[in-house]
């Protein structure tokens, strides 16, 4: 019976398409149960255009679903799904240790690279270089081995979580940086940074390699004896990485569980890779 | 003799240094505008076609075209307008016809209406948020973006419709009086003909600043980039589009020129309609009455 309704459903919902489109995703549709209703992903903006993209495409594979995603920031992503203003949030990082009221699940993983402008001979800086240049104690390229020129130091707006992540790498307190300019984006950092040949930011490394790749005059410094590529970001052998999360109050079940399991599966992995992220391991 | 001939040679001289002053800064803005828009255009033109307009964005916004976004920014601005206009004239009809000059009244709603003007859109945005979409429960919608967009576009409608009321002689007001017109018709009959022009400019400005609208819109209408089916689906506006093309997405430039492209183009398209229809009403009704 339960069949017999959710075939006539199916029935009324298709109705403008042909007979045969009908017959197969009915036939499919008998396998699983039928998946319908709405979903709202809240969060981290570099998430969003990733998420957003698997959600159509499984607004294509479940047509009774719709998928609204929704920016605006990692923090913002968790609080809504803790709060259930969201049935899933995005962050653009682990789940931190202390956060066990709620659940998270990677779908895919980013690299964030230091780049310099590609006219700068520096070649690579070590992390005690780095923290000086981000801390004001460096503010000459050629005291780090370069040429006689200012260093413009690029740093991301508070609130970002590759900020978070950076700052945690280098053990730097945000309000210790002594930034030149304060970015929003990665698009917004590899702008400033091609523009000028003194400066020095940190963007993901998908992107960076994108746009070094489009001849985007900037170039991506190894970390240590680690270069920074995409491969070293999936193998994990990239210190700067992180994980895209997606955020649950509970363990999800139902419709968010059939998201987060497809978003998470293969069938993706050619979305990610569009988005200039790191797929999962198979 | 000799000194007024001096005298007129250094006014000429001021006179031609004024004049290069104001012409340069002319130039200067003509420039500026031209750069803007050229640069669009360079950077833009081959992506725009017809079925730019017409299809749907893919790979997050990469390729595919703006249609849904385009009809949800125009929804959004259907309903900032239709909301906006009738409150925004009556209530600078009210502060320039039935309040005292130098009166409390006035004074007070006139100074919170210009911090209003003034506010950020960033915080338009967080009350739109907290108030249309969590505290009456429209969500992410095109009417809360639309409500929020209204919100802020009322103090410029307000400031420049009541400016363009004060600006009417009080002859007229006098006039009207004299023949024992009531004030309500008075108003309705001479006062707002007259003063179309200043709510056309308004509106404009209004409409300006609602369709350039990012930080407003991303929390109230939202990021959602499908064709929208009713007015509570969360709708892209082009504006957030094209920071997220330019900000979170890698090689979404070309596709963010076009969309820019698109924007001004339906910024001027609204200018010249409003300004035409303004020309046609106002006449008609002023020799009418």
């Amino acid at each position: 019976m339960i069949t017999m309704n959710v075939l006539r459903a199916l029935g009324i919902l298709m109705a403008g398409m042909s007979f045969a489109n009908l017959a197969t995703s009915a036939a499919d549709d008998t396998k699983q149960p039928t998946l319908a209703g709405k979903l709202t992903i809240t969060g981290s903006s570099t998430v969003a255009p990733l998420v957003a993209e698997i959600g159509k495409r499984f607004e294509q594979l479940h047509p009774g679903v719709r998928i609204d995603v929704q920016t605006g920031g990692s923090s913002r992503g968790i609080a809504d799904a803790r709060s259930g203003l969201a049935d899933i949030g995005m962050a653009s990082r682990d789940l931190k240790s202390d956060e066990t009221d709620i659940k998270g699940h990677v779908i895919a993983r980013d690299g964030i690279g230091m780049i310099v402008n590609a006219a700068n001979p520096v070649q690579s800086l070590t992390d005690a270089h780095i923290i000086d240049i981000y801390l004001g104690k460096v503010t000459n390229w050629k005291d780090v081995g370069g040429s006689d020129m200012a260093i413009s130091v690029v740093n991301k707006a508070e609130g970002r979580s590759t900020l978070e992540l950076f700052a945690q790498h280098y053990k730097l307190k945000n309000s210790d940086i002594k930034a030149s300019v304060i970015i929003g984006d990665n698009q917004q950092g590899i702008k400033t940074v091609s523009g000028n040949p003194g400066a020095i930011g940190y963007v993901s490394i998908g992107t960076a390699e994108f746009e070094a790749g489009q001849g985007t005059p900037i170039k991506l410094l190894p970390l240590g004896t680690v270069a920074a590529t995409v491969e070293n970001v999936q193998n994990a052998s990239f210190p700067l990485s992180r994980s895209l999360t997606l955020v649950t109050k509970d363990e999800a079940k139902d419709l968010p569980k059939a998201f987060i399991d497809f978003a998470r599966s293969k069938d993706v992995h050619d979305l990610v890779k569009e988005q200039f992220f790191v797929p999962l391991a198979e | 003799m000799a000194e007024m001939a001096i005298t007129r040679k250094n006014n000429s001289a001021r006179d031609l240094g004024l004049m290069l002053v104001v012409w340069s800064a002319t130039a200067i803005i003509i420039a500026a505008f031209t750069w803007i828009i050229g640069d669009f255009i360079i950077h833009g033109f081959e992506r725009l076609s017809w079925s730019f307009l017409t299809t749907s964005p893919s790979n997050a916004g990469r390729s595919g075209g703006i249609a849904p976004i385009l009809v949800s920014t125009l929804l959004i601005l259907l309903i900032a307008i239709t909301v906006a206009l009738p409150i925004g004239v009556a209530t600078a009809a009210f502060l320039s016809e039935f309040t005292r000059v130098g009166g409390r009244v006035r004074q007070i709603t006139t100074l919170s209406l210009d911090i209003l003007a003034g506010v950020p859109s960033i915080v338009f945005g967080l009350f739109g948020n907290a108030f249309f979409c969590i505290w009456l429960g429209l969500g992410f919608s095109i009417l809360s973006g639309g409500l929020t967009l209204a919100c802020m576009v009322l103090p410029i409608l307000i400031r420049t419709t009541q400016a363009g009321l004060s600006s009417v002689p009080d002859e007229w007001r006098r006039g009207a009086s004299a023949l024992g017109l009531s004030r309500g018709a008075a108003l309705t009959h001479i006062l707002l003909p007259a003063a179309t022009p200043a709510i056309a400019a308004g509106l404009m400005l209004g409409i300006g600043r609602a369709a350039a609208e990012t930080a407003a819109l991303i929390f109230t209408s939202g990021y959602v980039d499908r064709m929208p089916s009713s007015l509570d689906d969360s709708g892209r506006a082009l504006a957030v589009h094209i920071y997220d093309l330019t900000m979170n997405v890698a090689g979404g430039d070309a596709n963010a020129y076009a969309s820019a492209l698109v924007l001004i183009s339906l910024l001027i398209l609204i200018n010249s309609v409003a300004v035409t229809l303004t020309n046609r009403y106002g006449s008609q009704r002023i020799t009418a009455s």
